[in-house]
């Protein structure tokens, strides 16, 4: 049974679809990234997923269980679901130590002490426990975005969605998240990728759905999707010369 | 009487007029933070009720708003004392400016922040008690010592209820002296001395809680 199934989820604006029947699974310990055009829906569909913005029909199945539905307990739901943001969205008056321990104490009602040490176990695992007592302004970009990860990691989620995770960062520190992102899939870590940046989905997505116009027009490896298909927008997104291999 | 006897007089009102400015700053603050919290956390039921506070509190003069409370409330038979009589007006004035302060302050919280707390599972509650109003409360303290410092300036009208305060206690001296240069020239330094130990006070507090990239001066 896949981690999550999505079955013919629509989101609209006004008269606008956004989502306009998506279907895919993500496997426990799969990675999965989500490609296409500005504005095509990609960003949405996760915030879907896990209720931030509700759908207008569909089902999501979380393990099997119907999340779409009124009785959802949303809250519950989402803390299964780490969501690392573009912009990597740091509590800017917490220090790194304490914006990693925020939701252990508040969620999982674990004391100082217990919250403090998953908190440095994460932050070790990302190579940035040095810079728990930093704040948010003191780190750079890559630094950031590692202990936004430590942070979702550290309520124990079953998947972890990135949205963007690489566009705000220069190709060397681009480069590091997705050499973190490979080692949480070693870890059997099961992620779903937004992103524009094919470098990242090629390097750690097992397949890439490609959306536009808020559909799924294809879902395949990286090299198919390059090498293998005769669509023009696919080719036009994918082919060679799009972006950098 | 030298000038150091006539500040030892007029000491005697300075007790006051920090009681009544604390006690409406305290006042203000409490009224002003829990309005901001109502309308931030967008209550419909309580919008009339909080827009209607903001527009009295703030377009009625604060010397009327006292009247009212002091000498107009006892002919409906609520006797109010003259301290309370002060929060009532003053500290609820100084509570709706402080209110609009906090507003424009929370509304200088990064969104994203206040997404990522939804969507690692807190609740709306959660999310403003301890991400939202941390920052409402560091960003706010140029616009509070702007407001503490109205509420100082505004305390002699507690003299109009009967309050010893510095005020009572110069008109009184200058009646018996006639020495008023020299009695409101020692008012005027009394006034800047609370002033300035207000600010002090704020500022101290202000550095405790400073987060680096968050607050500047």
């Amino acid at each position: 049974m896949a981690l999550l199934e999505v079955r013919h989820l629509k989101k609209t604006f006004g008269d606008r679809a956004v989502l306009d029947g998506i279907s895919f699974d993500l496997e426990e310990g799969g990675i999965k990234a989500i490609m296409g055009p500005s504005g095509c829906g990609k960003s949405t569909l996760l915030r879907c997923i896990n209720r931030l913005i509700e759908p207008t029909s569909g089902s999501i199945l979380f393990r099997g269980q119907e999340v779409t539905g009124r009785d959802t307990d949303v809250r519950a739901l989402r803390q299964m679901i780490g969501f690392v943001f573009q912009n990597y969205a740091l509590y800017r008056h917490l220090c790194v130590l304490d914006n990693v321990t925020v939701g252990p104490r508040k969620l999982k009602r674990m004391s100082r002490r217990e919250a403090e040490g998953k908190a440095l176990h994460e932050l070790q695992r990302l190579n940035v426990a040095d810079l728990r007592h930093s704040f948010p302004s003191q780190l750079s970009g890559g630094q950031k975005q590692r202990v936004a990860i430590a942070r979702a990691l550290a309520m124990d989620p079953a998947v972890l969605f990135f949205d963007e995770p690489t566009s705000a960062l220069d190709p060397v520190m681009a480069r590091e998240v997705a050499a973190v992102i490979n080692q949480l899939h070693s870890e059997n870590v099961t992620v779903l990728c937004v992103t524009h940046d094919f470098e990242l989905a090629r390097s750690v997505a097992d397949r890439i759905i490609f959306l536009r116009d808020g559909r799924i027009r294809a879902e395949d490896t990286a090299d198919n999707l390059r090498n293998h298909y005769d669509d023009h927008e696919i080719r036009t997104f994918f082919g060679p010369g799009a972006a950098p291999v | 009487m030298t000038f150091v006897d006539i500040i030892a007089a007029l000491s005697k009102g300075a007790a006051y007029t920090v009681g009544v400015t604390v006690a409406c700053i305290a006042t203000g603050f409490t009224v002003g933070l829990a309005v901001a919290v109502i309308r931030r956390l967008g209550w419909r039921f309580a919008a009339p009720l909080t827009n209607v506070y903001l527009a009295v509190f703030r377009g009625v003069p604060m010397l009327v708003l006292l009247f009212m409370v002091f000498f107009g409330l006892p002919s409906l038979g609520i006797q109010v004392p003259p301290l309370a009589a002060m929060m009532l007006s003053l500290g609820l004035i100084s509570g709706a400016y402080l209110s609009e302060v906090f507003r424009g302050a929370l509304n200088a919280v990064e969104p994203d922040e206040i997404l990522a707390a939804q969507a690692m599972g807190l609740t709306r509650w959660q999310t403003l008690r301890c991400i939202e109003l941390p920052q409402m409360l560091r960003a706010s303290v140029p616009g509070m010592i702007n407001e503490f410092t109205t509420v100082l300036k505004y305390s002699p009208f507690a003299y109009t209820v009967g309050i010893p305060e510095i005020m009572k206690q110069a008109t009184a001296l200058v009646s018996t002296t006639m020495r008023g240069v020299e009695i409101y020239l020692a008012v005027g330094l009394m006034y800047f001395s609370i002033y300035w130990m207000l600010v002090l006070g704020v500022w101290t507090i202000e550095r405790c809680f400073r987060v680096p990239g968050l607050t500047h001066r």
